[in-house]
């Protein structure tokens, strides 16, 4: 008698993982070739998993820089190109492989990554001991520009203490002071609670309950009953992503909205998307929005050549992260006259952003303390449907500067340590 | 804290039927060809895709019919084409290549559909709780419960009753013997993995309507799956059954007293299960030797 199965044995199990770390090392995808010595740039985000939404919005916004940038007379009369590689969206081994790669094989002068937090820091350490200057467009874990900073380091994205200061107050307003709270369980979420419980307690609020949520968890279910059964005044959601689109889309069908406030702080366009219009619900902060009131200048210009880009979509606050990282590197190295990593890095500090690269109200710069960039967080709520456009799903009604929502360097845990 | 406890038993029996709905497409395959589908979640998101692209066309109804259907034809010819010519092989050969085929329909469905999410809302008729007090007990939780009841049910009739549900499971005790006896294995082994696939289309379309659409839905459905199926025992579908209602149970109730270890008590499961009784709760013994 035969049976369908035969044994696997150790060897082919090392046969099999050999095959696997092969797929790990393939070449990177160059992008553009141009000129006799470009600057190369060397972009490691996910373009694959569960971030690759992200990833590769902030790609194109970084490609349409590069393209602005090119189109005149590069950086410092080079041009520049882009290198990109796969960094996956939850492998700090691979991220970091790629990483190196970039460096030491590629020989890039600008390292970009990475939307995941993990991620982002473990390049970092690899950015540091290798002196090269180094953009976090999209990692919001607070360590980055906290108690982990480093010289070389800069991050676009707000700290997660930021999102928390720019809207507990006014959730706490309009909607009350019992909160429940539903909370990724992995360095963002916790940190992102924290900053919500400090601000919440300040005000002379309670938490009824805090259900904390493996990453990638398909079924929130069992947490919104214990949620709904805690009856708090509101039920705050910080899992992001697919997990966000997830919750919000089973708290809807449960019509769990109906009886509590639902509202969370970071939201974004790619998530909102992904959602039926039931589930687009409460009120919540994007990092950036491409509907803003009143006019900025150079934001329908953007919106234009994302949208020619993107399969007619508007760009999302991860294109303008990618957009801002690119940006503002070459203006760095123009006011330093080199690409010199330390003598970048300096130029880079207190930089303040034009209007065309920021294209939002307030005063956006890379603050010098920490390297953290100041900017605004919109606020407002979810719209059912799109308001004029399909893609216009939020209504903001407050943009509140970084300024007043970052804490000052000295809580931030952040010794900048520049090398002589 | 005692209803709290009889809200999440229900709710773990309704993904636990979930899951049974997946691990028995899985189970099928597995049983019968000896492949370990990994390319399963990737069909389950064909499935979804599918669903997502006909709606406008045909409506949900429509599209929960005919999408599980299209994807089984996939199926049907990623069998012909690729996995047959790797049934004489060492299992780790298939293995590896529906690992692959996960990867290629990952990547596939976001060059044609897009890397962002898209959005799925289920029939309005069944959007609803059915009363305030069980929330969690929607219209359209009760229609997956049904769904899977229905098709499950008609599944066990056809293997039980039918000329070749009984090749399908002679061939999952000794496929040498039934081929010997003139049975086209080959076609039999084609028929057995659409059918496997159609469910795994099936349950792609249901998730669709219960958690967000995106190339990586699957991933996270595929593992409690295999796991479904380790615990209810490998070569039984009544194990298997049983496999995903006790995993969605399990972690249901997990979830009362603490609700992180929800995801991880299906893991301790399958440990406990493969120490005390490695075959599995009705599995057929030697299976996994």
């Amino acid at each position: 008698m035969i049976r369908p199965f035969a044994a696997l044995d150790r060897r082919t199990v090392i046969k099999a993982g050999a095959a696997l770390g092969v797929t790990q090392i393939a070449a990177p995808f160059v992008i553009s070739a141009r000129g006799e010595t470009p600057i190369k740039i060397g972009v490691d985000n996910p373009l694959t998993g569960t971030y690759a939404a992200p990833g590769k919005n902030e790609n194109t916004g970084m490609q349409l820089a590069v393209d602005q940038l090119n189109a005149k007379n590069g950086i410092l009369g080079r041009k520049v190109e882009l290198l990109i590689e796969d960094s996956t969206s939850g492998d700090a081994g691979t991220a970091v492989q790629k990483a190196r790669k970039l460096i030491e094989r590629d020989n890039v002068d600008f390292l970009v990554g990475n939307v995941n937090s993990a991620l982002a820091q473990a390049m970092a350490q690899v950015s540091n001991e290798k002196g090269i200057l180094h953009i976090v467009p999209g990692g919001h874990t607070d360590g980055i520009t906290g108690v982990n900073c480093k010289w070389n380091v800069f991050r676009v994205c707000n700290t997660t203490r930021m999102e928390a200061n720019s809207i507990v107050p006014l959730l706490f307003n309009t909607y009350g002071k019992k909160w429940h709270f539903i909370t990724p369980d992995y360095a963002f979420g916790h940190t992102l609670y924290e900053g919500c419980e400090a601000d919440l307690k300040k005000l002379g609020g309670t938490i009824t309950g805090n259900e904390l949520t493996p990453l990638g968890v398909t079924d929130f279910s069992a947490y919104l009953i214990k949620a709904r059964a805690a009856n708090p005044d509101v039920l705050i959601v910080l899992v992001q992503g697919n997990d966000m689109v997830n919750c919000l889309k089973q708290i809807s069908q449960f019509g769990i909205e109906k009886q509590l406030h639902v509202a969370g702080t970071q939201q974004e366009l790619e998530s909102v998307e992904a959602m039926p219009p039931e589930a687009r619900v409460g009120i919540w902060m994007f990092e950036w929005y491409w509907k803003q009131p009143g006019t900025t200048p150079g934001l329908d210009q953007f919106i234009a050549d994302i949208r020619k880009r993107a399969d007619g979509k508007v760009p999302t606050a991860r294109t303008w992260f990618g957009y801002l990282t690119i940006h503002a590197y070459a203006l760095a190295c123009e006011k330093a006259k080199t690409i010199e990593a330390k003598a970048a890095a300096k130029a880079l500090a207190d930089l303040e952003m034009p209007p065309e690269i920021k294209m939002q109200p307030n005063k956006v710069y890379f603050r010098g303390g920490d390297h953290q960039l100041m900017l605004s967080a919109f606020i407002g709520e979810l719209l059912h449907k799109g308001d004029g456009d399909p893609e216009n799903l939020f209504k903001v009604n407050h943009i509140i500067a970084g300024d007043s929502s970052a804490p000052p360097v000295s809580e931030t845990g952040c010794t900048m340590q520049i090398p002589a | 804290m005692l209803e709290l406890t009889f809200f999440n038993v229900t709710n773990g029996l309704i993904i636990g039927a979930f899951y049974a709905l997946m691990a028995i497409g899985l189970s099928l395959i597995l049983n019968l060809s000896g492949v370990i589908n990994f390319a399963h979640g990737g069909f389950l998101v064909i499935g979804g895709y599918l669903a997502f692209t006909l709606r406008p066309y045909i409506g949900f109804w429509g599209a929960l019919l005919v999408a599980p259907f299209l994807t089984a034809i996939i199926g049907f010819v990623v069998e012909r084409l690729l996995i047959r010519r790797l049934y004489g092989r060492d299992p780790l050969y298939s293995l590896l290549l529906t690992f692959g085929l996960a990867f290629i329909i990952e990547d596939g469905t976001r060059q044609i559909w897009g890397a962002n999410g898209l959005p799925f809302s289920v029939p309005e008729a069944l959007m609803s709780p059915l009363s305030t007090q069980f929330f969690f007990i929607t219209g359209y939780r009760m229609f997956m419960v049904a769904m899977v009841a229905i098709v499950v049910g008609v599944l066990f009739v056809l293997l039980r009753y039918t000329r070749i549900g009984v090749r399908i499971r002679a061939g999952t005790l000794d496929l040498e013997t039934v081929a010997a006896l003139g049975v086209n294995v080959r076609a039999l082994r084609s028929l057995n993995f659409a059918v496997g696939i159609f469910l795994a289309g099936l349950a792609g379309v249901l998730a669709a309507g219960q958690i967000g659409l995106e190339p990586t839905m699957g991933d996270s459905l595929l593992m409690p799956s295999f796991i479904a199926i380790i615990v209810g025992g490998v070569g039984s579908l009544t194990g298997t059954l049983l496999g995903g209602l006790l995993i969605g149970v399990a972690s249901g109730l997990t979830a009362v007293v603490f609700p992180s270890a929800s995801e991880a008590i299906i893991y301790v499961m399958m440990a406990i299960v493969l120490l005390v009784r490695p075959r599995g709760l009705l599995g057929e013994e030697g299976m996994m030797s």
